[in-house]
């Protein structure tokens, strides 16, 4: 949609800036501002606009630059604590995973073995309560010692990595 | 250089994304920012309080709009660029304020409001102006304002606003027609009073 004002509003509005209107102004846009409705609109609001922004230039702002320069600082510094304290969240978020994930693949590898520490469990008496320490160790499984350590290494090392990365990012 | 988001208009800084998360430092000391909320200070609680029809929202928005200010990095181009960039975080903030659905209540009429039929404690363009722009849709309020008050172009109405440059124009072409007809309603009836 096009729309075209009035030609003299150019004209009106540079004398309302100028503060000339209406006594610095020429008869003729006078009487044109008097016949034309879309100038006389303008020159009515932008007189009563201006007047309300002037008397509302003198009322004193209600809190100290000084309080919101603070706050600026202070939210500033919590943005960027923020910031530094990402990485670490997601390397938890990543080392509670791999550990859950490690747990997860221990007990599936045990239970496709039988569940032979399950029956450490029977084997526990009183009376044999002695011989505890070496019934477990004579039962243990030596290559699941090794496997996991190794998953263990493995998750620390990813989590480093994963940190390092992280951070400079 | 401020960054332009997707939609081509300069985008309003949140704290998240603006240059305090980025341990930068702020783009203007003490002293100056002192100065500076000095000057704009006044005309921005204005704008505020009478596009919102509510002064003691006005004075959370203008402090909201000065800390995200702060925490922006601002336009080159001196004080002029500033203070227009501080009525564009002002009027998003206003803006989101609309948007956010919220419960009526008393306490959320502003007290001018219920006041406006008493016009004798009040200075006059106050008395003629407040109950014009009540019965104004909060656009064309910030237009009128923005165009009227702070004497800004179309060009700057539309950078600040969001909208394009020839709705701006027709727009407040409506909206001063409208308001000059509700002032001139309001003269007749004060000259009838007194």
């Amino acid at each position: 949609m096009r729309f075209r004002g009035c030609s003299a509003e150019k004209e009106l509005a540079q004398a309302l800036k100028n503060g000339h209107w209406p006594e610095g102004c020429t008869e003729e846009l006078r009487a044109h501002v008097a016949a034309c409705s879309a100038c006389s609109d303008l020159a009515l609001v932008n007189l009563a606009f201006r007047k309300a922004r002037s008397e509302s230039a003198h009322e004193a702002p209600s809190v100290s630059s000084g309080l919101l320069w603070w706050r600026a600082q202070l939210r500033r510094r919590n943005a960027a604590a923020e910031q530094v304290t990402r990485p670490i969240t997601i390397a938890q978020l990543f080392a509670w995973t791999i550990n859950l994930f490690v747990l997860a693949l221990f007990i599936v590898w045990q239970y496709g073995h039988g569940l032979r520490w399950a029956s450490w469990c029977s084997d526990v008496r009183v009376s044999r309560a002695l011989h505890l320490f070496s019934t477990t160790v004579a039962k243990l499984d030596w290559n699941s010692l090794l496997f996991v350590p190794s998953l263990g290494a493995l998750a620390l090392l990813s989590l480093l990595v994963v940190y390092l990365v992280a951070e400079k990012s | 250089m401020r960054k332009r988001d997707t939609t081509g208009e300069y985008a309003i800084p949140n704290v998240e994304a603006c240059a305090a998360a980025r341990g930068d430092e702020p783009s203007m000391d003490s002293d100056a920012f002192g100065g500076f909320y000095q000057r704009s200070a006044p005309g921005l609680r204005a704008y505020l309080a009478r596009v919102s029809g509510n002064p003691a929202l006005a004075d959370d928005l203008m402090q909201e709009s000065y800390v995200r200010f702060l925490c922006a990095s601002h336009p080159e181009g001196g004080e002029v660029n500033y203070r227009r960039y501080l009525y564009r975080i002002a009027t998003n903030l206003l803006r989101d304020h609309w948007r956010r659905p919220r419960a009526a209540s008393i306490d959320d009429v502003p007290e001018g409001f219920l006041a406006v039929g008493d016009a004798s404690s009040r200075i006059d363009s106050q008395a003629m102006l407040d109950p014009a722009m009540a019965q104004m849709r909060p656009r064309d309020r910030q237009l009128l304002w923005l165009a009227h008050a702070e004497g800004y172009s179309h060009r700057e109405i539309a950078e600040i606003t969001g909208l394009r440059e020839g709705s701006v124009r027709l727009l407040l072409y409506r909206a001063r027609r409208k308001i000059a007809r509700l002032l001139r309603g309001q003269m007749v009836t004060e000259r009838r009073r007194g």
